[in-house]
């Protein structure tokens, strides 16, 4: 188990380096660069510029350079915002996403695993195709819709929360609402046929046997097995949302890590995308081996060597 | 999945249409309650104004950050010699109380006010602003606005890494002795009485303009290889780099600043307004470092200073006790919010979380329904221009008659109708702006079209003339064929001439409408083809393309030489290859003539004429500001640069003084805007009285010593 988890902590590394090299190179594939304005600058302040950010050096030189500075893991200071180092900006806005996303998460998890489990157990009721049908929904809603729908409702018509930016819990409700709002049917569906497959498998029917009340097979047995693949579904889920959601930040112009990604390609602010990819795909690495490790406890049939 | 995914996308914009619709649908129910405005308004308690102005700030740096949103922050930070007028953007005195311009146009003295002091409490003086102008030069910070200053003596030469070039007798060699042109207008200028107390640094500075060439030696190799004579010139010669202290800004004494220009420049006043100019603090730049602008080390100079800011979340700016005029500014405080996203932005303001917001906010889709809240939304002139440039040096576009077709069949008015918020033009300095350079405009137009045997009435046909464009297309060699309805123009190479823009709904609705026109108009199909901003950028400004680019210009200052500027020099910004000597020199007259404005404006409308006559660019509309603000917030003028003196800004809590017509707003006479304006410019009017009657006083005394 140990050697398995060092193993693959150890991949991690050269991984992270190979995507940032391929994210690097596309960069400076794409023709364009950040400074230039809808002004043309004279040649002179050109040269200055790129003299400041030594552009006018090899590529293999800003290559070298630039990857010395990421094993530091020092991704240097963004060149959209002067004066701001990339670890200070991702350190900055990671909290936003991180707060909404593991919000979100929750209320995913609360909502989608109840509605699951209760259409499964009510399989072929009104219950059952009731929570399908709003999962359903939820699943094809898109979340760029959703949110200016409840901003709609419930900012524009009823004015109970604010329509857009941070600051108290009321500013939470609807982002957090819209995100969840397809990880939860997601989940739901995942949790209702997990829990169909189980019910019917040959532990269950032992553990029945055995005379075990319906409530310990349920919550005992059942459940563990039946949340498997909402597991493998909800690890890098969590890792995404933690990190930021795009439309959710935008639409609610919330300072989150997703918002800045964006505005970061936009800017062509190579420090700092190259900074947030590195950091997004370890993210996401580190939660494919949390979720590979979890495996081993909730299924004993998985095994590690 | 495919056919899933593409169900899930047009469901969405089904879904987005229909909300877009019952939310604009719910503003006018809503509205109609209480009858005038646009969702809640009730002016803040705490007399801060909440504002969006664009995305998050770049950088508190004002002589690094370029952009418009920036602008509006900068404003409110730092303070200049001079500020914005409110309604007109004509300059009106700030830290300069008075100033004087020597007869020849090239020397600026400013009298600055003795209150004028830092957040900090230290005393703003004139040697502040010699560091602030050196710093804002200084190749090192390698600022892109740099070329605003370029007038200043020297500046270029600092900026670009240039070295005087001195002889063995320690002689400077001098610029006109190489220029190719003998009436270079630099070279020419004459000399004139000095303002205030002369000194070595002023000689130098008055002293004719020395030779400069670049320091680097592979930079000044490429040039001396194109030019002998400079080459043989300068064998043997020792090289003096430019410093900053060389550049043409001078303190004559703790209040006194002086300014030297190369050229005479009648717009530079204006431009001294803007951010790049404007008072930064010494000491703690130099303590600090790169991390002067950290909000426990910034020393700013403005109405209003730093109070937190939380990047893409909101930035807060309190009135500055320290300031000079603290009296006058009305605020306790403004807070940016940092947004962009227009939908979020009018929900903000609609649910009453905005006060106000920035010029082309209003999405397209909500346009019909805010326009009826007549007390809030602005739609006024800006000193800017949407036009088209042409490759006018790859065929077929270098063919005169064919870009003249081709401005001729677009349909202006129907286009500004389309789009709803701007003013046709065919001329490229915006129509509505410079009221006297449009009286020049029509006289010298009126002259120069007589002389080729036409008239006003015709050349005012030239917004839409489809006939004569069909005419000028078969001139050109591509004869239009077919009658009314249905045209065709088979010789037309629509495969060497591309219509580019980048990437924005707005620009796609207008090349599709353009388009459309010359389908209909010539017969011909215009391949459109889109980039994403950053990299069309580097594309247009190299005149990669082929055909027509989508192009426009903001004016950096009020003076139609902002316009016309951007054909100025072989390097110019106007993205279309053509450069012409003449024209440069037609500008060049124009400013040297630093008395008589009318006069001038005469000339730079010829320039004008010259350069429209090429049909390098296809203007079409100028833009208007489209945005809102809730009808407590007064003081606050959608002037053409949609750029707010901060300090004239106020919340009135008494709804019987609201706005209540924007459209008319220019005219209105605020008692509080009108008094605080009159103060300010009460010390520049008695300074001019003041000499006007000196100047007289001497005039007699010689008449009657005679």
């Amino acid at each position: 188990m140990l050697h398995f988890i060092l193993k693959r902590l150890l991949i991690i590394i050269p991984m992270a380096l190979l995507v940032v090299t391929v994210t690097w190179a596309l960069i400076r594939v794409a023709p364009g660069n950040f400074y230039s304005t809808e002004k043309k600058l004279p040649a002179a302040v050109e040269a200055n510029i790129r003299k400041k950010y030594g552009l006018d050096k090899p590529w293999y030189q800003q290559y070298g350079i630039m990857m010395l500075n990421i094993v530091k893991l020092d991704f240097g200071d963004s060149v959209r915002y002067p004066g701001q180092s990339v670890n200070e900006i991702i350190r900055r806005h990671l909290p936003y996403s991180a707060t909404i996303g593991l919000l979100a998460y929750i209320l995913a998890l609360i909502v989608g695993l109840s509605a699951g489990i209760i259409a499964a157990l009510k399989q072929n009721t009104f219950w059952d195709y009731g929570s399908m049908a709003v999962a359903m929904l939820g699943l094809s809603i898109p979340n760029f819709v959703l949110g200016p729908i409840l901003v709609l409702i419930f900012a524009l018509g009823l004015y109970w929360f604010p329509p857009a930016r941070w600051g108290g819990l009321s500013a939470l409700v609807l982002p957090v609402a819209t995100l969840a709002a397809i990880y939860a049917a997601y989940i739901a569906r995942l949790t209702r046929a997990g829990m169909l497959e189980i019910m019917r498998s040959d532990y269950i029917r032992t553990a029945r046997a055995k005379g075990l009340d319906e409530k310990t097979v349920l919550l005992k047995h059942a459940l563990r097995g039946g949340i498997i693949p909402v597991v493998s579904f909800t690890g890098p889920a969590l890792a995404a949302l933690l990190a930021g959601t795009v439309v959710v930040e935008r639409v609610f112009s919330i300072p989150g890590l997703g918002n800045i990604f964006i505005q970061s390609v936009l800017n062509r602010d190579e420090p700092l995308i190259l900074g947030i990819v590195a950091f997004l795909s370890i993210l996401v690495m580190l939660f494919n081996l949390l979720v590979d490790i979890s495996y081993g406890f909730l299924d004993p049939r998985i095994r590690y060597e | 999945m495919k056919a899933s995914l593409l169900l899930r996308i047009v469901a969405g914009f089904v879904v987005t249409a229909l909300t877009s619709a019952l939310l604009v649908g719910c503003g006018a129910a809503g509205g109609g309650a209480s009858g005038r405005y646009f969702g809640k308004t009730v002016p803040p308690d705490d007399n801060v104004l909440r504002y969006v102005t664009g995305s998050e700030p770049e950088s508190l740096d004002p002589q690094f950050v370029t952009g418009q949103p920036e602008a509006r922050i900068m404003m409110a930070l730092y303070d200049g010699l001079v500020e914005y007028h409110p309604k007109t953007m004509e300059p009106i005195p700030a830290i300069a109380e008075s100033w004087e311009l020597s007869d020849d146009g090239t020397e600026y003295l400013f009298h600055l006010r003795k209150n004028a002091k830092f957040s900090n409490g230290d005393p703003i003086t004139a040697r502040d602003f010699v560091y602030s102008f050196r710093r804002a030069l200084s190749p090192e910070l390698a600022s892109r606005n740099a070329n605003l200053a370029y007038y200043i003596k020297y500046s270029e030469a600092y900026n670009s890494d240039q070295s005087f070039v001195r002889d063995a007798n320690g002689q400077f060699l001098l610029a006109k002795d190489f220029s190719e042109d003998d009436g270079d207008a630099a070279a020419e200028q004459t000399t004139h009485a000095t303002l205030g107390a002369d000194s070595e640094f002023h000689r130098f500075l008055d002293s004719p303009q020395r030779l400069t060439v670049p320091s680097a030696e592979k930079d000044r190799n490429k040039l001396l290889e194109k030019d002998p004579k400079l080459k043989a010139a300068l064998e043997g010669k020792e090289l003096v780099p430019v410093r900053a202290e060389d550049i043409g800004v001078e303190a004559v004494d703790d209040y006194t600043l002086r300014i030297k220009l190369h050229q005479s420049a009648p717009f530079f006043l204006g431009l001294l307004a803007h951010q790049f100019f404007r008072a930064l603090h010494q000491p703690s730049i130099e303590k600090f470092g790169k991390d002067w602008l950290r909000p426990e080390n910034i020393v700013t100079s403005g109405p209003f200073k730093l109070a937190e800011h939380k990047p893409y979340d909101v930035l807060r700016v309190v009135k500055d006790p320290n300031y000079w005029d603290a009296a006058n500014v009305k605020l306790a405080g403004i807070n940016y919010y940092p947004m962009d996203e227009q939908t979020t932005m009018q929900n903000m303001y609609k649910a009453g979380h905005l006060d106000a917001t920035y010029n082309h906010t209003v999405p397209a889709a909500w346009n019909e329904t805010i326009r009826q809240y007549t007390a809030e939304y602005s739609l006024h002139p800006e000193v800017a221009i949407e036009y088209y440039s042409i490759s006018v040096k790859k065929p077929p576009m270098d063919n005169l008659k064919l870009r003249q077709a081709l401005s001729l069949a677009i349909d202006r008015d129907a286009l500004a109708k389309f789009r709803k918020t701007g003013k046709p033009s065919a001329d490229f300095v915006p129509l509505g702006i410079f009221p006297n350079y449009d009286v020049a405009r029509q006289k010298v137009f009126g002259e120069e079209l007589a002389k080729q045997g036409s008239s006003l009435e015709e050349w005012n046909t030239r917004k839409f003339d489809p006939e004569k464009a069909r005419r000028l297309m078969t001139e050109a060699g591509f004869p239009v064929q077919g009658s009314s309805g249905s045209f065709s123009c088979p010789t037309f190479p629509v495969d060497k001439v591309t219509l580019t823009y980048n990437t924005a709904e707005s620009n796609q609705r207008v090349a599709e409408f353009v388009q459309a026109q010359w389908r209909q108009n010539l017969g011909i199909t215009v391949p459109l083809k889109n980039m994403e901003f950053r990299t069309f950028l580097p594309y247009r400004s190299a005149v990669e393309y082929h055909g027509i680019v989508r192009n426009g210009w903001i004016g950096d200052y009020m003076d139609p030489f902002t316009f016309l500027n951007l054909f100025y020099s072989q390097q110019n910004d106007g993205a279309t290859g053509w450069w012409d000597p003449k024209y440069d020199k037609m500008l060049d007259e124009a400013n040297l003539e630093a008395d008589d404005e009318m006069k001038r404006l005469e000339m730079l409308a010829r320039a004008e004429f010259y350069v429209m006559q090429q049909q390098i660019v296809i203007p079409l509309q100028v833009p208007g500001t489209s945005w809102m603000k809730k009808p407590f917030v007064k003081g606050m003028y959608p002037n053409p640069g949609t750029l707010h003196p901060w300090k004239f800004v106020y919340i009135e809590k008494d709804p019987n003084k609201w706005t209540s017509d924007m459209e008319n707003i220019m005219s209105e006479n605020d008692p509080a805007v009108i008094q605080q304006l009159d103060q300010l410019m009460a010390t520049q009017e008695q300074f001019k009285r003041a000499k006007e009657s000196e100047t007289t006083a001497v005039a007699a005394a010689t008449t009657s010593e005679r």
